[in-house]
């Protein structure tokens, strides 16, 4: 069963769906082939519904969910880090 | 040809709900209202904090929300109550055009107590003329419905959303009406939504409208940040405010968008189906209320971290793919599809069990937030009264 499930195919994200602990490995499989899948290990603890990063992100890059710019990112993230206001902000409004 | 059981009213439209309603044109007219509503069983009342020294656009929007709701297909009958009865009438007259019976009931030179009483000997009868009233079999292309989320979170955009999206492609297919709107919400997926629209003159119309949007914020010198996403937003895990957006945008479904209205539009149908952008606040009260008076007559809310919004007069349905909500607020949730978060069932799975459902609350089954008295009735105010 997954914990974790992806948007689209371009996605840097994966939302789990359950609550993750740290140094848990968790499957995200594709909503669009649920077949297809990622396996990960997480970095931080992560309550169900936050993103879990599935590659490293620099500061500065645009985050994709949807396959679509989310916002951007405020830090350097690693691979199964946890995304969220800590390190992600909008393009849209938030001067922070 | 798919059929409901609903009550055909006097000018052919089809209701759900047989309420009759007692309704205060003004903040000072709510406790003749209230006192009506308390001895004559049946009646509700809808009390809210508006209607004096209102000008303009926002008056006329008042005004709109009123007559709307009174003339909303889930209503048999109205009593209007107002402290003077220039204002009422006006309103009046709206709900009168549907042929439903409706009477006015001025307080100035009568108090209070008798206009209590006499506002009660109406509503009595009406209530028992209400009470004869019953449901045919109707296609369902009559019926007028509306979408909306609230306290959204990541499960929105992953199961309950694309579940309402399925109901609503399916509605619009058999010939129904079905709304939406949150402008706000719609910022980083406004691109997406502008490309639904079926004409240029509907994609201006609706560029226009949220443009407007902008501008209120801008013009006030700050940014939705704080409010949007919201506090519960972010506890369930949506950073920012385009996240949120393209969840919300999943419960439009795949259909082309043939109708923009602004705040005063009135609906109108189109052959074949219409799916209805409304410039809303994303409030889900003000929205709910906004959607009810432009005749929408049940909702599906979709829901996150548990919003707990219902209306007076239409059925709110609560959707959440949240397992955690659908656990520990089960008394508010009507229909569960967390199940499509483990991937046990089907997206078409989840979409048929909230349309199922639908079906029944159509039908007559009562919602979560009926039961539980979610009356919330939000008339929205554009600007300061003089």
């Amino acid at each position: 069963m997954p914990r974790g499930l992806i948007h689209s195919e371009s996605d840097d994200v994966c939302v789990v769906t359950t609550d993750v602990q740290k140094g848990e490995e968790v499957l995200c499989a594709y909503l669009e082939k649920p077949a297809s899948h990622v396996m990960l290990k997480s970095l931080d603890d992560i309550p169900l519904g936050h993103k879990i990063a599935l590659r490293d992100i620099k500061a500065g890059e645009k985050v994709l969910k949807y396959g679509r710019v989310i916002g951007i990112a405020t830090k350097d993230v690693m691979k199964g880090q946890h995304v969220h206001v800590h390190n992600l902000r909008s393009l849209r409004w938030g001067r922070r | 040809m798919m059929t409901i059981k609903g009550y055909v009213r006097e000018n052919g439209s089809v209701g759900v709900r047989n309420h009759v309603l007692v309704l205060p044109i003004d903040d000072l007219s709510n406790s003749a209202a209230v006192g009506v509503a308390k001895l004559v069983r049946g009646t509700t009342a809808i009390p809210h904090p508006y209607g004096r020294l209102q000008f303009g656009r926002d008056l006329d929007l008042l005004f709109h929300i009123l007559s709307g709701t009174g003339a909303n297909p889930n209503v048999a009958g109205v009593v209007v109550i107002g402290i003077e009865d220039n204002w009422a009438n006006k309103v009046a007259d709206g709900i009168a055009r549907t042929g439903k019976p409706v009477e006015v009931f001025p307080i100035e030179g009568y108090g209070d107590l008798k206009t209590i009483e006499r506002a009660s000997r109406k509503a009595k009868e009406m209530v028992q003329e209400a009470s004869e009233k019953q449901r045919t079999e109707v296609d369902i292309s009559s019926i007028v419905m509306s979408v909306k989320c609230g306290e959204s979170d990541t499960t929105s955009g992953l199961a309950s959303n694309p579940s309402v999206g399925v109901v609503v492609d399916k509605m619009v297919d058999l010939g129904a009406v079905a709304m939406f709107g949150e402008t706000s919400e719609l910022t980083g997926a406004e691109d997406i939504v502008a490309e639904k629209m079926v004409t240029p003159e509907l994609r201006e119309k609706f560029l226009k409208i949220y443009k407007e949007y902008v501008d209120v914020i801008e013009r006030e010198g700050v940014d939705l940040l704080g409010s949007q996403p919201t506090q519960g937003n972010i506890k369930g895990g949506l950073s920012t405010i385009e996240e949120k957006a393209l969840g919300n945008i999943q419960k439009l479904g795949h259909r082309k968008v043939n109708c923009v209205l602004d705040y005063l539009d009135p609906l109108r149908r189109e052959k074949g189906g219409t799916l209805c952008f409304v410039n809303t606040s994303s409030a889900a009260a003000e929205a709910v209320t906004l959607f009810a008076a432009k005749g929408s007559v049940v909702h599906l809310f979709t829901t996150g971290q548990g919003n707990i919004v219902g209306h007076p007069i239409i059925p709110v349905i609560k959707i959440t793919g949240n397992p955690k909500t659908a656990k520990f607020m089960s008394e508010h949730i009507d229909v569960d599809v967390s199940d499509l978060l483990d991937l046990k069932i089907s997206l078409e799975e989840a979409g048929e069990r909230v349309f199922n459902y639908m079906l029944r609350v159509l039908n007559g089954r009562l919602t979560a937030a009926e039961v539980l008295q979610h009356d919330e009735f939000s008339p929205i105010k554009l600007y300061i009264s003089a």
